[in-house]
């Protein structure tokens, strides 16, 4: 078992701004390499999963917020993906623009409100 | 085709159907696809997409009730007025939008016309199918994005959380600026994970970190590369004795102690690693403690290296004072807090010595905590004893007291249980029921259990010493440190506020000494003396230790390897020391294989030196179980220990070679742990590999096995599947832990390895597939070739009496001067009162578990011995001896692994000290032992033959020796020679058993001697000079010597043997000893005094072999080895007044021409 050679070198430190989870990546883009029938809707900081032995399968870290473009990951608690990517103090902002089960679910997060960034908001 | 298409058009589409999955796999799921037909994620698509179906079934439903969204919709279009920017988000609500990925599968490129068959689609699902399957594709993909994405997060979180996460920025940097930087903490600080990581994420590169068990490194390694996300690479890896995962491309190594100075014994400069980690420095076992004197030296060679110590929060001063004040990084534990109770013992309920533990003050915590606390509180109890016996009464005990009250699953933990018992500690117990843990204090470091919330210290522990008089190890009960009982106490705050009960007073506690004595004073320093002295580290009195051992501790090692020969006078390495130096085992185990090699017994001798280097395989729970007893018996060997061993792992192989993973329920059935006979193969094998690579061992053996192209090829193909298994079960192995069942302790009292307990350890290794996986089996057949084993062990499965007879002197060559005398009134006592005595320690007893302990008869001396010959009383020719491995004193000093051997036979030929009277009718053997013959001839017979073949064997093992010193080249000794010598050794061994031979049975008196006979053994230098013709009798042992001895007096011949220096000694001048005597070999017929005969004995060969003298011979080794002899010498005769140039024969001869 020899994966040294083609888990690809990493291209550079991804970090959330919200919530400073900060991990290599090894892909900026749309287009994950060996994956060819996969397409990604927005350019996305990527690394090979993990979690998963198939050394084909990626792992999404996260993308820049549509509005203020801030590095956000993809963890519900940092941004939300509603045919483009919004991190959460965007979501917040304009939360009457998202459709009835986005609000919702805002609404339920709130009292527990990990993230850092989302306390002063 | 047809079928599916009418099925379709009569929209008979059936999602549960194989076919029509099938159909959709060939448009989502095709070889180039991201997920594959067949993978484990096209079986999980499959279950998600059921899952999905079901979900969307029902909030449908759910949806098509209420009209809520109705409202919603209205406030949004309301309040959307307000916003500033327009996001463009679609009115109505998908959840398809929230996924950001898409995927180009078959219709698709259909329908962009880059796909040319589309033919086919028009026999496929319909498009309302691809739809829901694509639409669901979409979702699944985002679920595994999104669990993944969880693990990650969840891994961060934990990692931040950690007490020494943000002393980060500070280790790296300490260690960029300083060669050596102590980090110490406490337990779940995170210190063993994370330094590593934050060195390798910060660009550092060759990281070794030691550990001081095995299994910490296996366990480190793989929680550190999943925590640096190298879960399936290389980067991070363990090795360990015989396993490791390290590729070129592993930059993070974790590594045992030992190993790590093994290295270092390869590579002085250690140039492999950049940044060593030695981990757990606190323990302050043997290795660490030398391993960092070692390092110590070599930082000043290597100015780039970095070291980093890891301790936990005690005595940190002394470690950053030995390395140069270096600094000291603390970081706080995270212990939740601990009520600590004190309950000493009352004097009423103290056992006395030799009295069982009274379980009284154990019973009372756990009614107490039954009382206090509501059983819907989780939590269990860990209890801390000193020994095994103890364990076992206060399980007793509480295990009434369980059944009682249904409220308590009590489960054993210490290190000779099996493997299976050992892991049920981390089973879960079922809701309303505690676990109670009754452990020895494996669980203070080694093991550590989640879920403890009661701790129970005994205050006690049993540690083993050395005791360098007796030779011997002894297990005693000691009162604990201070640190230990902080260390205890904290097992109780690992997950939760917890509780510890000391059985002692608050007192006690502040008498304790504040540390455990370390390693390195307690011991026996053999094999680190040893290994310092190949490591080249000059005078090991002064090497610089962090805290060195007793002085005397270092002496008796000096003098124990010079008795053994792996030090010479000088104390240098001899070319025996410097194979042993090489070699993971005991000095007396490696000489054992060294010895073997030299005859055609080296398999019979892997095995059992693997054998007795590794734990019991015999489970001892098992031993009172009938039908383990019973199915154990075909393998037991009245001939010892190691020959039962050897019948063991041979009968094993048979089993593997035939039945495979079934030697499982093999071992089972005769309460074997199979794991130690898996270490034992292991271990065989690197024995193997180490004499073959000194030469002391053909290369080319076991190569004919895969000559055959067509096996060659199987076997390629076979170890691909094997690989394929391994890699499955790496992946599924997880922390599925087992709920335990009331009943579970109450089995395992008394008759532990039962049936049940295995079986459920089985069906948890089943894989999803339904088949059991034994990885043990998997790991073997990857690592041996079970052909050629098999082979191997045939070889040593049917040794003749001959063989056996030979491998019992390697044996006893190899433990020597590990030798135990029966008492002579064994005979007259009951079987569990037969005592033995050493040279140093009186009233031994044979451990329970000796094949001996059972069957002690055969060691008696039988008492009808034929009176033909007219033995005087006590005279036999049947004594025998234990050779043992290892004496070692609990409640009593126990032999332990022994081998019987003939007395007389085994001691003239390894032992190191024989000394006769004038007609060697009184021979005393290393100043303890005295064998009387009363038959002249006999005596005289057995020591000459003694001597001549000890001094051919020793000529032979130093060839092979020098052979091996210089590389493996051509064979030193050639087999003729090697045969010779074996037969004669066997003909020795044996007369006295065998009638067919020519020398008749020896008769002869065996005794230990009183302290005061012992002392006034010698007649002493003084009375040297009344042997009337010492200088003619000089000349007659060319090449030795043969002056009076410094300190007996009498005549010292070789190095063992000196002659007529028994102070009761007739007092006879040897030329009255003369008696005629004929050469069985030349036409010699004379008058010889003993001495004169001897060496006639030791010149004179038969026709056709080669004489000693026509040998070429290396003059140099001939003066280095004091018992071989040099040829020919220069003889003055006084007679003729000529300087001759003789053999020793020749000058016999010429003297009786002047006769
Ligand atoms: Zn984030
Ligand atoms: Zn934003």
């Amino acid at each position: 078992m020899e994966f040294g050679s083609t888990e690809g070198t990493p291209r550079g430190l991804f970090t959330c701004e919200l919530c400073e989870l900060t991990t290599p990546f090894t892909y900026y883009g749309q287009k994950p390499p060996n994956t060819r029938a996969i397409v990604l809707l927005e350019e996305c900081y990527v690394m090979k999963d993990p979690f998963c032995p198939e050394k084909e399968k990626f792992l999404v870290l996260g993308s820049t917020c549509s509005l203020c473009h801030k590095t956000v990951c993809v963890g519900a608690d940092c941004s939300l993906f509603y045919t483009k990517r919004f991190c959460l103090r965007c979501v917040r902002e304009h939360l009457d623009q998202f459709p009835p089960p986005i609000q919702a679910e805002l609404m339920k997060k709130k009292p527990t409100g990990k993230t850092p960034g989302l306390a002063s908001s | 085709m047809m079928e599916s298409d009418r099925r379709r058009d009569s929209r008979t589409w059936d999602w549960d159907s194989s076919q029509c999955r099938a159909q959709l796999d060939e448009v989502f799921f095709r070889p180039h696809d991201y997920i594959q037909t067949g993978s484990l994620e096209h079986k999980e698509f499959w279950s998600f997409f059921d899952r999905f179906q079901r979900f969307k079934g029902k909030r449908d439903m759910s949806l098509s009730k209420g009209s809520d969204e109705v409202k919603d919709g209205n406030q949004e279009s309301k309040s959307r007025k307000k916003a500033s920017v327009d996001l463009g988000l679609p009115k109505d609500y998908d959840a398809r939008y929230r996924i950001n990925v898409s995927v180009c599968t078959r219709d698709v490129e259909e329908r962009l016309g880059v796909s040319e068959r589309r033919r086919q689609t028009s026999s496929g699902p319909g498009k309302e199918e691809v739809a829901t399957c694509r639409l669901t594709l979409l979702h699944f993909l985002d679920f595994c994005q999104r669990q993944s994405f969880c693990k990650l997060a969840k891994l961060r979180r934990e990692q931040k959380s950690l007490p020494i996460f943000q002393y980060r920025d500070r280790i790296v940097e300490l260690v960029r600026t300083h060669p050596v930087v102590v980090v110490a903490g406490d337990t779940g600080c995170g210190k063993s994970t994370q330094v590593p990581q934050y060195l390798l994420s910060s660009g550092f590169s060759h990281i070794a970190c030691t550990q001081p068990r095995r299994i910490a490194c296996i366990s480190l390694a793989k929680r550190v590369s999943f925590e640096s996300l190298n879960q399936y690479g290389s980067k991070v890896g363990y090795q360990i004795r015989f396993e490791t995962t390290r590729t070129p491309a592993t930059k993070l190594l974790f590594l045992t102690e030992g190993l790590l100075l093994r290295q270092i014994q390869q590579d002085a400069e250690l140039g492999q690693y950049q940044v060593l980690i030695v981990d757990e420095v606190h323990e302050r076992h043997l290795h660490c403690d030398f391993l960092l004197g070692v390092l110590r030296s070599l930082l000043r060679l290597r100015q780039d290296l970095r070291l980093v110590l890891m301790s936990a929060t005690i005595n940190i001063k002394l470690f950053s004072a030995y390395f140069d004040e270096a600094p000291v990084l603390q970081v706080p534990g995270r212990l939740f807090p601990i009520q600590v109770i004190y309950q000493p013992i009352p004097p009423e309920e103290q056992p006395s010595r030799s009295e069982k533990l009274d379980p009284r003050p154990y019973l009372r915590v756990l009614q107490g905590i039954d009382q206090r606390y509501p059983i819907e509180e989780r939590g269990d109890l860990l209890l801390f004893l000193s020994g095994v016996a103890e364990i076992s009464t206060i399980q007793d005990a509480c295990q009434t007291y369980a059944t009682h009250t249904r409220r308590w699953i009590i489960l054993p933990l210490h290190s000779t249980l099996s493997l299976a018992q050992q892991d049920k500690v981390f089973d879960i117990a079922p809701p309303g029921v505690r676990k109670c843990i009754i452990s020895t204090n494996i669980a203070e470091t080694s093991v550590t259990i989640d879920g403890v919330r009661f701790v129970v210290d005994s205050g006690k522990v049993k540690e083993m010493s050395f005791d360098p008089k007796a030779k011997m190890q002894r297990l005693q009960e000691f009162w604990i440190s201070r640190a230990s009982s902080e260390q205890r106490k904290g097992r109780a705050g690992r997950t939760g506020p917890g509780v510890c009960y000391r059985l002692y007073a608050e007192s006690d506690y502040e008498a304790f000494a504040p540390y455990p004595v370390p390693e390195i004073h307690r011991v026996a320093l053999d094999s680190l003396v040893l290994q310092m002295k190949s490591m080249g580290l000059g005078d090991p009195r002064s090497f610089v230790f962090i805290d060195p051992p007793p002085a005397a501790s270092i002496q008796t090692a000096l003098t124990y390897l010079k008795e053994q020969g792996a030090l010479d006078g000088h104390a240098e390495l001899t070319s025996i020391g410097r194979l042993l130096s090489q070699l993971p085992v005991d000095v007396v185990i490696g000489k054992m294989l060294v010895l073997g090699s030299v005859f055609s017994l080296v398999e019979p001798v892997l095995t059992v030196a693997a054998a007795l280097s590794v734990q019991s395989p015999y489970l001892r729970s098992a031993q009172h179980n009938p039908d383990c007893a019973t199915a154990r018996q075909p393998l037991y060997s009245n001939q010892g220990d190691p020959f039962t061993l050897l019948n063991t792992f041979n009968t094993w192989v048979q089993v593997k070679a035939e039945r495979g993973g079934g030697s499982r329920k093999w071992c089972r059935r005769r309460g074997i742990e199979e794991q130690r006979l898996y270490e034992m193969v292991n271990l065989r094998r690197q024995f193997k590999e180490l004499l073959k690579s000194h030469g002391l061992l053909a290369a080319e053996q076991g190569a004919t096995c895969w000559r055959d192209r067509q096996q060659r090829r199987q076997r390629l193909g076979e170890r691909k599947k094997l690989h394929q298994l391994k890699r499955d079960h790496d992946l599924q192995e997880g922390n599925r832990r087992k709920v335990l069942r009331l009943e579970e302790g109450e089995e395992g009292v008394g008759s532990s390895g039962s049936e049940g307990e295995e079986e459920g350890r089985e069906r948890r290794g089943k894989d999803g597939a339904g088949q059991s996986v034994d990885i043990q089996e998997v790991k073997f057949k990857l690592r041996h070739n079970v052909t050629e084993l098999q082979e191997a062990a045939g070889a040593s499965r049917d040794l003749s009496s001959r063989q056996q007879a030979l491998l019992k002197l390697v044996l006893c060559r190899g433990l020597y001067p590990q030798l135990a005398l029966p008492d002579e009134h064994n005979a007259t006592r009951k079987d569990s009162e037969q005592i033995f005595h050493t040279r140093n320690k009186q009233g031994v007893v044979i451990h329970p578990t000796s094949v001996f302990a059972s069957d002690p008869e055969v060691l008696h001396v039988p008492e009808q011995e034929p009176r033909e010959t007219g033995p005087e009383k006590g005279e036999s020719s049947r004594h025998q001896l234990l050779a043992f491995v290892t004496l070692l004193e609990t409640n009593k000093p126990y032999v332990t692994n022994c081998a019987r051997v003939p007395a007389l036979q085994a001691l003239l030929l390894v032992a190191s000290s024989v000394d006769t009277n004038a007609d060697c009718t009184r021979v005393v053997v290393d100043g303890w032992l005295e064998l009387t013959l009363s038959d002249a001839e006999a005596a005289l017979r057995s020591i000459s033959s003694a001597l001549t073949l000890r001094d051919d064997w020793e000529r032979l093992l130093q060839a092979q020796l020098r052979n091996s010193a210089t590389g493996p080249a051509a064979p030193a000794v050639s087999h003729k020679d090697l045969g010779k010598l074996s037969e004669g050794l066997v003909r020795f061994l044996l007369y006295t058993e065998a009638a067919s031979t020519l020398l008749n049975k020896v008769s002869y008196g065996l005794r230990r001697l009183g302290g005061l006979e012992s002392q006034n053994l010698y007649v002493g230098p003084q009375q040297v000079p009344g042997l009337p013709d010492a200088p003619a009798l000089n000349p007659l042992f060319p090449g030795i010597k043969a002056e009076p001895h410094p300190v007996k007096g009498g005549l010292r011949v070789t190095g063992f043997f000196t002659y007529n220096c028994l102070s009761d000694s007739k007092d006879m001048y040897s030329e009255c000893l003369r008696t005629f005597w004929s050469c069985p070999h030349c036409d010699l017929y004379m008058p010889l005094t003993p001495l004169e005969r001897m060496h006639h004995e030791a010149t004179c060969r038969p026709a056709g072999e080669l004489q000693p003298k026509e040998e070429p011979e290396d003059g140099k080794a001939a003066s280095s080895s004091s018992s071989s002899s040099s040829l020919t010498r220069v003889y003055h005769c006084d007679v003729c007044d000529k300087d001759l140039t003789l053999t020793s024969t020749e000058i016999l001869k010429h003297k009786r021409q002047h006769l």
